[in-house]
């Protein structure tokens, strides 16, 4: 799959663009999807509707005075929520971001969301639930097998055989490579420097020399993300960030040694009001040569 | 001299372009992929078939045709595009001999008009303008295994429906039955994207093996005893073959690769913007804006800007093939005679790359791939060629093992097709695919005119689940192109869904749109039916 061109002026016409699509369907719905052993991405659309029936049974002020989150339940094994002893956590979030991402600490395990609301009293409100998402687990099985059994040193002398420290780093994205050499090309002429990590390609980690046998590389990034209105002016570091359509943002950055401060502010459309919250991340790494 | 190799090489091209075919406009600047892949890549391969079989070369290489690649390379309006296409090229190449006499660009002026006459000898002569056949041929030889892919390029681990999973397995196969007249042995997963259990489906459709990157068979469970360099069985009874990564480093590294050597071609200095303008206009798009005509005189040279990039010269990077080819060849002869005695069985070693790697960005690939076949057959005997299909013949005791869940993109999941450029497009795709499923459902025996507007949703929905769009939206080239294609395949859906639910099916609007998306001539909407999708999971 590759790309050499750029779309004609004249093919441009109303209705291509992505806002002219539904806002939504009219119905109350959600659904997850996986997108890494620690990732998951969830949408949801809860009608008008929906809310008046809930503020009926609740309270028309249950919105604004409950806390408005997702549950993520992990329902591995049973693939489905559970009444006792159901294992969950929680994430504060606006139900009108209309989307999230998803982070959990345990890879390999099959989960299940719900939006909804805790009431000042500690109530669970559920909105709309999603489908049963499992996630890969992201390493090598523990699990071996009597008729095809192999030494475990053996095995290991495999993964390094097999090629286990590409491992996400083969990516057969032809337009990839050629676009980091684009860039290369681009940067020998302009000296561009760049700001965080803004597309997919920029880092990756340098084998080390093959005179060492045994050998460890690693690296960090930062994944900043948040939600506000869609219409609203943003900023992270004093530079514009561009808004999805549902009014969330994300970016990766590179997270080099030291001390970094991202500032990010949201200022209304109409310009009368301004929110602001102030993120300090600092990492030290510590090799010690041996 | 039988059975003195020491293990099998597989070699798998996944041959790919999204569908674009606009006959509404009379000419559109995105049809030229396909224009360019057919004539650096997808022809130029067949003429290496050619040779190597009129030379007694024997070989066997894997590939994959994607439907929606089949469906343009028999379409009559593009079949014309692309002769319009070389014949332009023709007559500018052989302006430019004349122009370049007695200069330094001659020897590659006179290598492009060489080409071009080829390219036009093969289409016309040989394959009568629908070069399936010439792929046909080949496989009906044994030299060649084409198999097929999701319909439409379908990432399948971001589909929530089993219906549509199922749905891109079983258009595709039978796509594939239309142009070879016989059912596909294996599939290509669209990305390498492989979610666990959607094995069901493909054994379903009578496919008996696909590919996945590394990691996809070295996390499975329970352990792989063979890790990549043997395949293993799903639950399913389907086999996966693993991506050997050593092979495709080689191939692929930023620093080492193959592709980087100074004296290869240039891919970013290109005529289209080198000549003067009021020469080179007649072959410019009629917007006149200057773009890549496809012929390059200078190679890469070094580090220096576009401006300081020295000829080209078609002998000395022939060459360079030649000896980058001995160099593939020979590591993988000591990486086999070493995985031999590590793995006590004949190792399969599985290079996989995009087929449009060679020729069309790396120009000299193709000709590294003939002189691959060539000394794999004259100058060695430890590596055996071999096709998937055949080496299940061979070996058909394997592991059963459970794969894990992997793409071949960046990070080895899903995020390339699941970020903030592209997460907007999935409410709407799951939308439309579940308006389908309901549809499907509810007409069971649809005629007339309604079964042509559920057949033509079918169209549109598959369409609009390419993963092109959602990469090219990550990736950032072609954006605007792709984000207008994923919005206008679902207002497609949107307008067809309400006209069929109310009743009103506007017969203009279909034939029109039936018109410009004119993909799978032959599909039946049912294939989405959660009747469908239940039975292929059964059996």
């Amino acid at each position: 799959m590759t790309s050499s061109g750029h779309i004609k002026k004249d093919n441009n016409d109303p209705g291509s663009d992505y806002k002219s699509l539904p806002e939504g369907y009219g119905n109350t719905e959600a659904a997850l999807l996986p997108r890494d052993p620690n990732w998951m991405f969830i949408y949801w659309e809860i009608t008008a509707n929906s809310k008046a029936e809930v503020c009926k049974t609740h309270g028309s002020d249950i919105f604004q005075k409950s806390k408005q989150i997702i549950r993520v339940y992990d329902v591995t094994g049973t693939g489905s929520i559970g009444t006792v002893d159901q294992k969950y956590f929680d994430i504060p979030v606006m139900v009108d971001a209309k989307s999230w991402y998803i982070n959990v600490q345990e890879s390999g395990r099959a989960y299940c969301c719900e939006v909804g609301l805790i009431t000042p009293d500690g109530r669970f409100i559920g909105l709309v639930r999603t489908n049963t998402v499992s996630l890969p687990v992201g390493r090598v099985s523990e699990v071996t097998d009597e008729k095809w059994m192999s030494v475990t040193s053996d095995f290991e002398k495999l993964l390094q055989l097999s090629g286990v420290e590409y491992i996400g780093k083969g990516s057969g994205e032809v337009a990839k490579s050629l676009a980091q050499r684009w860039e290369m090309l681009r940067a020998v002429f302009s000296r561009a420097s760049s700001w965080g990590v803004s597309s997919l390609s920029s880092h990756t980690l340098a084998k080390p020399p093959l005179s060492k046998a045994f050998w460890l590389v690693a690296d960090c990034e930062l994944i900043l993300y948040g939600a506000t209105e869609p219409d609203a002016y943003v900023t992270v570091s004093g530079r514009k960030v561009k808004l999805n359509t549902d009014g969330t943002f994300s970016m990766r950055f590179a997270l080099p040694d030291g001390g970094m401060e991202l500032p990010i502010k949201a200022v209304s459309k109409d310009e009368t009001e301004t929110r602001e919250i102030k993120i300090k991340v600092s990492r030290a790494t510590n090799t010690d040569g041996k | 001299m039988a059975n003195n190799e020491k293990g099998y090489l597989a070699l798998v091209l996944h041959a790919h372009l999204p569908f674009i075919r606009h006959p509404e406009y009379e000419d559109f600047l995105e049809e030229d992929w396909f224009f360019e892949a057919m004539c650096e890549t997808y022809l130029p391969l067949l003429d290496i078939y050619e040779r190597l079989t009129r030379e007694n070369v024997d070989f066997r290489i894997t590939m994959s045709l994607t439907p929606p690649l089949c469906n343009m390379m028999s379409d009559p309006l593009l079949s014309g595009r692309f002769q319009r296409y070389y014949n332009q090229r023709l007559e500018l190449s052989e302006k430019e001999v004349a122009r370049t006499r007695n200069t330094q660009f001659y020897d590659v002026a006179r290598m492009y008009e060489r080409k071009f006459k080829r390219i036009r000898e093969l289409y016309e002569d040989y394959y009568h303008r629908n070069i399936l056949e010439g792929f046909k041929k080949f496989q009906d030889m044994g030299k060649l295994e084409i198999i097929t892919c999701g319909a439409t390029h379908g990432f399948l681990p971001l589909e929530i429906r089993k219906e549509a999973v199922y749905a891109q397995v079983k258009i595709a196969a039978d796509d594939y039955r239309r142009h070879f007249g016989r059912g596909p042995k294996g599939i290509w997963l669209a990305e390498c994207a492989y979610n666990p259990g959607d094995d069901v489906y493909l054994k379903a459709n009578g496919i008996r093996f696909f590919f996945l990157e590394t990691h996809g068979i070295i996390y499975g469970s329970p352990r792989p005893r063979y890790g990549v360099y043997a395949p293993v069985y799903c639950p399913s009874g389907v086999a996966a073959f693993g991506r050997d990564m050593e092979s495709a480093q080689q191939v692929w590294s930023a620093e080492t690769g193959y592709p980087g050597d100074q004296r290869y071609r240039e891919f970013y200095r290109d005529l289209g913007y080198d000549l003067e303008y009021e020469y080179i206009k007649p072959y410019l798009h009629s917007d006149g804006v200057r773009r890549n005509m496809g012929m390059k005189y200078h190679r890469i040279t070094g580090r220096v800007p576009l401006n300081a990039k020295a000829p080209y010269n078609p002998q000395e990077a022939s060459e360079v093939a030649a000896s980058h080819a001995g160099n593939f060849m020979f590591n993988r002869e000591r990486q086999i005679e070493h995985l031999n005695s590590f793995l006590g069985r004949k190792p399969i070693v599985v290079s996989m790359y995009d087929a449009e790697l060679y020729g069309h960005w790396w120009y000299e690939g193709t000709d590294f791939i003939e002189y691959l076949l060539k000394k794999v057959h004259y100058d060695q005997q430890t590596i055996k060629l071999v096709t998937p299909s055949e080496y299940l013949g061979i070996h058909p005791d394997n592991q059963m093992v459970q794969p894990s869940m992997s793409t071949w993109g960046d990070k080895g999941y899903n995020e390339v097709w699941l970020n903030g450029t592209n997460d907007w497009v999935y409410r709407h795709l799951h939308k439309a695919v579940e308006r389908m499923v309901e549809m499907a459902n509810r007409f069971p025996s649809a005629d007339g005119m309604l079964k042509r507007a559920l057949n033509q949703y079918a169209r549109e929905v598959a369409l609009g689940m390419s993963s092109d769009w959602a990469f090219l939206m990550s990736v950032g080239t072609a954006k605007t192109y792709s984000t207008k294609r994923f919005v206008e395949h679902t207002h497609r859906c949107i307008a067809l869904y309400e006209q069929i639910m109310g009743n009103r099916i506007d017969e203009g609007y279909l034939k029109n749109i039936e018109w410009r998306d004119n993909i799978f001539p032959e599909v039946d909407y049912r294939v989405f039916s959660t009747a469908a999708a239940e039975k292929a999971a059964k059996s």
